[in-house]
């Protein structure tokens, strides 16, 4: 009986103990919460302020903007470049990112590296580069006299936007295949398949949400590549100008109503392409693609 | 038949050290294991995922480390299935066929044929992420069987499954040999999965192979203490059996025990100390096998209490946790009742 009274004398001190240190960390706690609270707000407001500011004088505008013939080229030149060198980015980074992912190769860690050089550089210093290679080398001019020529043309508009982004998707499709058990591909070898056929008839099946994320996300990034594509095409009016080119250009010759529609029309596509990448991205875990465990006991 | 000669292979932790194995045409060969000494790469090496760093594999006496796993004839099922998740059930099976661009009728019996054998001609429309553990290795094993490989290398398939699953599909990888006579390789962490179903038992320590031979030589004769202790040989008998049908009467010496078997004569036997049950009062059970032993000796084995019993001239060791202990307040010299099932009494050929 008495330790049980003693017993219950302690809890009772506990409990007021617990209670006044509540109320400290309860209001503690409140402040850390609204001061994580503001930081988001404010960047919040940043944004959306911005984006509505432009979409609001954008809009207004945009019905008479499009009828005139620089913007429709404009529209029409992004859409063709941009999807072309999508293409070409998938072309290129489903093996490269498949070979960095599944092969062993020597110095697999520098050439990804490499790899991602891209991905790194300012879009300005790689259009540079390429403009010097392609412009000034007898590599880039025995290019042009095959047809292949890049500067001041609207193949170094597709150019540039391939190299600013490959890098970007061979990582998403990188991380695409490292999520599929490579052990599906071995079964698949062993029921008869190539390796080709393996990669063809499993991995690929597998991917699908990862590459249909990687292209619309370098859609959009193409879409919206500039400071590479003025190094190396230049900014040519009616030539050359992409959306982008065709915002900076307005822009410079004080032309706000046609700036504000390409800007417009840069931000929806943006947008739509975010919203698919964010929903595709999130139901990708509705495959379950990766096959639990590995050992290899 | 497969012969693996100096076979050396190492893959980050694992190393297979100069494996020297045999296996005939037909036969179901277990490799016997603890986790961790590279068993599983054994089959992959085999299968030729991987191309040994030393050594030579044989497939009917022909040298096939240069050949394609694809063109190996050689099955492989992990222990985690790895089915395609986004093929259906039948796509799964019929994978390998429409890669050997085989007609669609015979495809069709084929599906129709396997999954009647396999209990899963209600699944085949489902995908892979909806099925439990079971039906997954049933569709794995399905998969692989219309290719009729001609070895089938399983990869601790029974490790996943919950105790009933796992004895139901154990009979069923015995009818799936009998009827389709491949040769297998088992892999295994447990001995009786072992007995149940190996021809010859390889025992793997290291990376190496320790010992070769049929469940009753790595069972009497093992050749070291680590086969021994991981084999965990307790309760053996030698004994007999009487009667003709159903449940029999096993005679070991002077005590008689009721177990369920299709062997006669003479036999050996192991009852599981985890298996058995102890009363101090003879309560009616299900349980068929009661006996009347007096304590001898009482000791800790890990978290568990080890009980050892003599009931006439055999002694009995049983498995309790400390609790159970000092519920029943047993202690030596206690009159005690062993209780456990027929199906506990686990009965096989006798050397």
């Amino acid at each position: 009986m008495d330790s049980e009274q003693l017993n219950d004398k302690k809890i009772l001190n506990q409990e007021n103990i617990n209670e006044n240190t509540n109320k400290n960390t309860k209001y503690r706690n409140l402040t850390f919460k609204i001061i994580l609270g503001l930081f988001t707000f404010l960047l919040l407001s940043l944004i959306i302020a911005a984006i509505s500011n432009v979409l609001i004088k954008g809009i207004a505008g945009i019905s008479s903007s499009i009828r005139s013939p620089e913007i429709q080229f404009s529209i029409k030149l992004s859409l063709i470049t941009s999807m072309i060198s999508t293409f070409l980015c998938i072309l290129f980074a489903v093996p490269i990112a498949y070979s960095m992912e599944r092969l062993d190769l020597p110095g697999k860690k520098i050439i990804n590296t490499i790899l991602n050089i891209p991905l790194a550089l300012p879009p300005v210093v790689s259009g540079v580069a390429l403009l010097l290679l392609f412009g000034t080398t007898t590599f880039g001019r025995k290019l042009a006299s095959f047809g292949l020529k890049f500067v001041f043309d609207v193949k170094g508009v597709v150019l540039a936007q391939f190299f600013v982004n490959i890098s970007y998707m061979i990582r998403i499709l990188k991380s695409t295949f490292s999520d599929i058990d490579p052990k599906l591909e071995f079964v698949g070898r062993t029921l008869g398949c190539t390796q080709f056929q393996s990669f063809m008839k499993i991995t690929l099946p597998l991917s699908k949400n990862g590459l249909l994320a990687g292209t619309v996300i370098t859609w959009a990034r193409a879409l919206g590549e500039f400071g590479a594509a003025l190094m190396l095409a230049g900014a040519t009016r009616l030539k050359t100008e992409t959306l982008p080119t065709s915002l900076y250009l307005n822009m410079s010759t004080g032309d706000i109503q046609y700036a504000m529609a390409s800007a417009t029309i840069i931000i929806l596509i943006s947008i739509v392409a975010l919203l698919v990448f964010e929903n595709v991205g999130s139901s990708k875990g509705m495959i379950i693609n990766k096959v639990k465990g590995g050992n290899h006991d | 038949m497969i012969e693996l000669i100096n076979l050396y292979k190492s893959l980050g932790d694992f190393h297979l050290k100069d494996i020297n194995l045999k296996i005939d045409t037909n036969e179901y060969f277990v490799i016997l294991g603890p986790t961790g000494t590279g068993k599983t790469v054994i089959l992959e090496t085999i299968a030729g995922l991987y191309n040994p760093d030393k050594g030579k594999i044989l497939f009917n006496r022909k040298p096939i480390n240069k050949v394609s796993p694809e063109d190996r004839n050689i099955g492989f099922v992990y222990q985690e299935y790895a089915l395609f998740p986004h093929l259906n059930v039948k796509d799964n099976i019929i994978f390998g066929l429409k890669l050997r661009k085989i007609p669609q009728w015979i495809i069709d019996k084929k599906i129709k044929e396997v999954s009647e054998l396999l209990s899963i001609d209600h699944l085949l429309n489902r995908y892979p992420g909806t099925l439990s553990g079971g039906e997954q290795q049933r569709v794995a094993i399905a998969r692989i069987l219309v290719i009729k490989p001609e070895v089938l290398l399983l990869d601790e398939p029974l490790s996943a499954l919950d105790p009933r699953t796992k004895e139901n599909f154990i009979r069923e990888l015995k009818k799936i040999h009998k009827k389709f006579n491949t040769t297998t390789i088992h892999i295994t962490h447990d001995f009786n999965d072992a007995l149940a179903l190996a021809d010859r038992i390889g025992v793997m320590k290291d990376g190496k192979i320790v010992q070769v031979g049929t469940p009753n030589e790595i069972f009497y004769k093992p050749e070291n203490d680590f086969i021994a202790s991981f084999i965990g040989i307790e309760n053996i008998y030698k004994g007999e059996i009487k009667g003709e049908n159903g449940i029999q009467e096993l005679k070991i010496g002077t005590v008689n025990l009721k177990a369920k078997t299709d062997l006669k004569g003479k036999v050996s036997t192991i009852i599981p100390p985890e298996e058995i049950i102890l009363s101090k009062e003879n309560y009616r059970t299900s349980a068929q096998n009661s006996l009347k032993c007096s304590v001898n000796s009482i000791y800790t084995e890990g978290k568990l209490i080890k009980v050892e019993m003599k009931c006439k001239n055999l002694i009995i060791k049983a498995l309790i946790t400390k609790y159970a202990l000092k519920d029943l307040n047993i202690r030596v010299g206690d009159e005690i009742f062993a209780i456990f099932k027929t199906t506990s009494v686990k009965v096989y050929k006798t050397s």
